[in-house]
């Protein structure tokens, strides 16, 4: 009897004992092998996937028992597979999801563990901007590796910048901006051949927007979540807009989103100056590697204060059906939470952190090593204001903001007609 | 009464003969067994999501939300009865997404309008023209105004998008040549150009649309104008009729069956243009250019509202429908040859 209760009694400890060790509350470094088998699904992207599959690769290097399998998907089927398998719970372990679209999804998806991260804690670790779209009514959804940021600097051709005697050293205010946006126009009689500042495309129309409203102090979601628009910070925004137009530095007709794309646009030389995000560079260095050696970020003007909207970038996040939540949160805080391997992935990507520490000190210099040209938004991460869950972001920009900046630049409604409609239309979706 | 008997057995026979029943059963499930892929590939593949379309116009359904188990209806994806198509033909200018849609019917109607005659109007004396060419010229002839057809729709908006680029595009440089003066018109995204009150770049995706999509109708027309009888033109030309005498009055005539057959291809394949206007001009400027099935497309993919896509989708089932109906009444040819 004795001898069968010490039995027992190791049994229990034994017991106890694989089941701490078969623990994966490793904090992600990796450092406490872990087991079992995880699928990751990444929508198709060269330099994504090589880099997340450096990562897994090292993950499993240390952890010989897990294994990651990777799937991958073009971008619109990814969408499409996302909307179709998360209902039906058919979903990956670890899903690569866009920060401003997480939400949408957070019924299907398992809320961050707090030994991994808190709201709290994430919000001391990453930006606010990349981190926002992954906060769901206070709770935390998934962990961001990338700021996405489309607005706060501005891509410059410092050849005609030199030749209209544009100094880069920055600009104190908009009115310093437009003069020299304008010395860098070109015109043949009444048409603008070459843009001074080309900011007219969906994307460049609606973060303008929506950045100098909160420049100017004011804000777009009011606190019962309806859209305000009709404010005199959004006028002034708009005001601010059209007078790039009036002044002849950007005709939106002849630089638009479709036959001339800012891109196409800045890296054809028919623009002096563009708004997009860094990510343009890469893209087109290859094709265009004359203007490409000519090309640096400068930071945009700021009004009142320095904030801006910005979406929330890629991240990762785990199904609430997988069996494997703890593997995957583990594998989750490896690749975006350990500094090395989110700055390794930043720096394989060519995108901007999301973890603060990642801009700081040598993480910085590796960073400004790779791609110097983002100096400028490494030093207003910090700025970025997540959208803000919108009940339809792509609606709002393109079939509400866009359409009625562009009748107001191109002189068919006024400013205050234009603000009504958003305003209305908005609050309609 | 014998004679009655008689009578009704005779023409009963041929009937006997037509029905199923007189097939005996292995040549019933051979019948079905043949059938069988077919029936089931048109149930799967156009019945069933057919009828998937229908139920989801009824719904406010989006799959971004979770519904019910039966794919996805209900729940969060409620049942809304026929208030979609209430919406679709709400006048009161207060929806949005009611004006979008309606600007996109009649963009649409202009678009397959101004296509369909103009399309008649190029292929049928071009393959006239083709037929009438040296017996050693005409493959040349049709491959080259076939070549559009095969090409990928995208690569052709991409090529008039550089045709009709405004700084470096070979239209404005031609009309630069020519005046002497540096030309930058924006023809794929100034609202405020327009001809005859159509929108110029309306005219300039219907340019690209008409040049990728003639070689079909010419290719249709060709084989018609060679399957027509050659006595009636011989005749014609023994009464002494002059060559347009003879298009005007026995070959067009003649080709009706085929002038119907390429109407209504035309008519239904504009309706369902896409691919140009996605890429050439994004519906833009000031939706002048949003066709239906590109809105359908934007609703359902990009802004996920299926339920209400589907409600557009029918509708546009419905307008092609009596389209045709209307140019089969019109262009039905009583007679044949």
């Amino acid at each position: 009897m004795r001898s069968a209760r010490t039995l027992a009694i190791g049994a229990v400890a034994l017991t106890l004992l694989a089941a701490g060790c078969s623990s994966s509350d490793s904090g992600g470094d990796g450092d406490d092998a872990v087991g079992g088998s995880i699928r990751v699904w990444t929508h198709t992207n060269k330099s994504f996937n090589k880099a997340y599959k450096a990562l897994a690769d090292e993950y499993m290097a240390q952890n010989p028992d897990v294994s990651i399998d990777f799937t991958t998907f073009d971008y619109d089927t990814y969408i499409q597979t996302l909307q179709t398998s998360l209902p039906a719970g058919t979903e990956a372990d670890v899903l690569q999801m866009f920060g401003s679209w997480t939400c949408s999804y957070s019924s299907n998806l398992a809320p961050v563990p707090e030994d991994i991260a808190s709201v709290d804690s994430a919000r001391d670790e990453f930006f606010k901007g990349p981190l926002g779209g992954y906060v769901c009514d206070d709770a935390l959804y998934g962990l961001p590796q990338e700021s996405n940021v489309e607005y706060g600097a501005t891509l410059v051709n410092t050849a005609m910048a030199a030749d209209a005697n544009v100094s880069l050293d920055g600009w104190d205010s908009y009115d310093e901006f437009k003069a020299d946006a304008k010395a860098m126009t070109v015109t043949s009689g009444d048409k603008i051949t070459r843009s001074g500042y080309h900011f007219t495309t969906n994307d460049g129309i609606s973060y303008t927007f929506l950045s100098l409203i909160l420049q100017n102090g004011g804000a777009y979601i009011a606190d019962d979540g309806t859209f305000t628009f009709t404010t005199p910070e959004a006028k002034a925004s708009l005001e601010l807009m059209k007078s790039f137009v009036d002044e002849g530095i950007v005709d939106p007709v002849l630089f638009d989103d479709v036959s001339n794309w800012v891109g196409d646009c800045f890296f054809t030389e028919q623009c002096a100056m563009g708004l997009v995000g860094p990510w343009v560079v890469p893209e087109y260095a290859v094709d265009f590697p004359d203007v490409a050696a000519v090309t640096e970020y400068v930071a945009l003007p700021t009004l009142e204060n320095s904030e801006f909207a910005a979406d929330s970038g890629w991240g990762l996040t785990t199904s609430s059906a997988s069996q494997e939540q703890d593997l995957a949160w583990d594998f989750i805080s490896y690749v975006t939470q350990n500094a090395d391997n989110a700055l390794q992935w930043n720096l394989g990507t060519g995108t901007l952190p999301a973890l603060k520490e990642n801009v700081q000190g040598d993480a910085r210099d590796q960073l400004l090593a790779e791609a110097s040209y983002t100096e400028p938004f490494l030093n207003i991460l910090g700025d970025a204001q997540y959208l803000g869950s919108l009940p339809d972001r792509d609606r709002l920009f393109y079939k509400i903001i866009v359409p009625n900046v562009l009748d107001t630049l191109n002189g068919d409604i006024t400013v205050d007609q234009a603000l009504a409609a958003i305003e209305q239309e908005a609050n309609s979706l | 009464m014998a004679i009655e008997t008689a009578e009704r057995d005779r023409t009963a026979e041929p009937k006997r003969a037509r029905s199923s029943r007189s097939l005996d059963a292995p040549q019933r499930h051979f019948r079905w067994i043949v059938l069988a892929p077919t029936l089931g590939y048109l149930a799967f593949f156009t019945l069933l999501p057919l009828v998937w379309v229908v139920a989801l116009s009824l719904f406010n359904y989006s799959p971004r939300r979770n519904g019910s188990s039966v794919g996805g209806l209900g729940g969060d994806n409620p049942f809304v009865g026929l208030q979609n198509f209430q919406q679709l033909f709400d006048f009161s200018g207060q929806s949005q997404l009611s004006q979008t849609f309606q600007t996109s019917v009649i963009v649409t109607l202009i678009f397959a309008f101004i296509v369909l005659p103009l399309n008649l109007l190029i292929t049928l004396p071009l393959a006239v023209m083709i037929e009438a060419a040296a017996r050693r010229l005409r493959p040349f002839l049709r491959t080259i105004f076939f070549m559009p057809v095969l090409t990928s729709a995208v690569a052709v908006a991409v090529i008039w998008q550089y045709v009709l680029h405004p700084q470096y595009g070979l239209a404005n440089s031609l009309i630069g040549k020519l005046t002497g003066e540096t030309t930058i018109i924006s023809w794929l995204n100034d609202s405020s150009m327009s001809v005859l009150g159509v929108p110029v770049a309306l005219i300039a995706v219907t340019m690209a649309y008409l040049w990728m999509d003639i070689g079909y109708n010419l290719v249709i027309f060709i084989a018609a104008l060679q399957g027509l009888p050659k006595s009636l033109t011989e005749a014609s030309l023994l009464d002494g009729a002059n060559a347009w005498q003879r298009f005007r009055y026995v070959t067009l005539p003649l080709l009706k069956p085929t002038i119907l057959l390429t109407a209504v291809l035309t008519m239904i394949s504009s309706f369902q243009a896409f691919d140009l206007f996605q890429v050439m001009t994004a519906g833009g400027p000031d939706n002048q250019t949003r066709v239906l099935s590109l809105d359908i497309y934007e609703n359902a993919f990009r802004f996920q509202s299926m339920g209400w896509a589907a409600a557009e989708s029918l509708v546009l089932l419905a307008i092609v429908l009596l389209i045709t109906l209307a140019q089969s009444r019109l262009l039905r040819s009583k007679w044949t040859y």
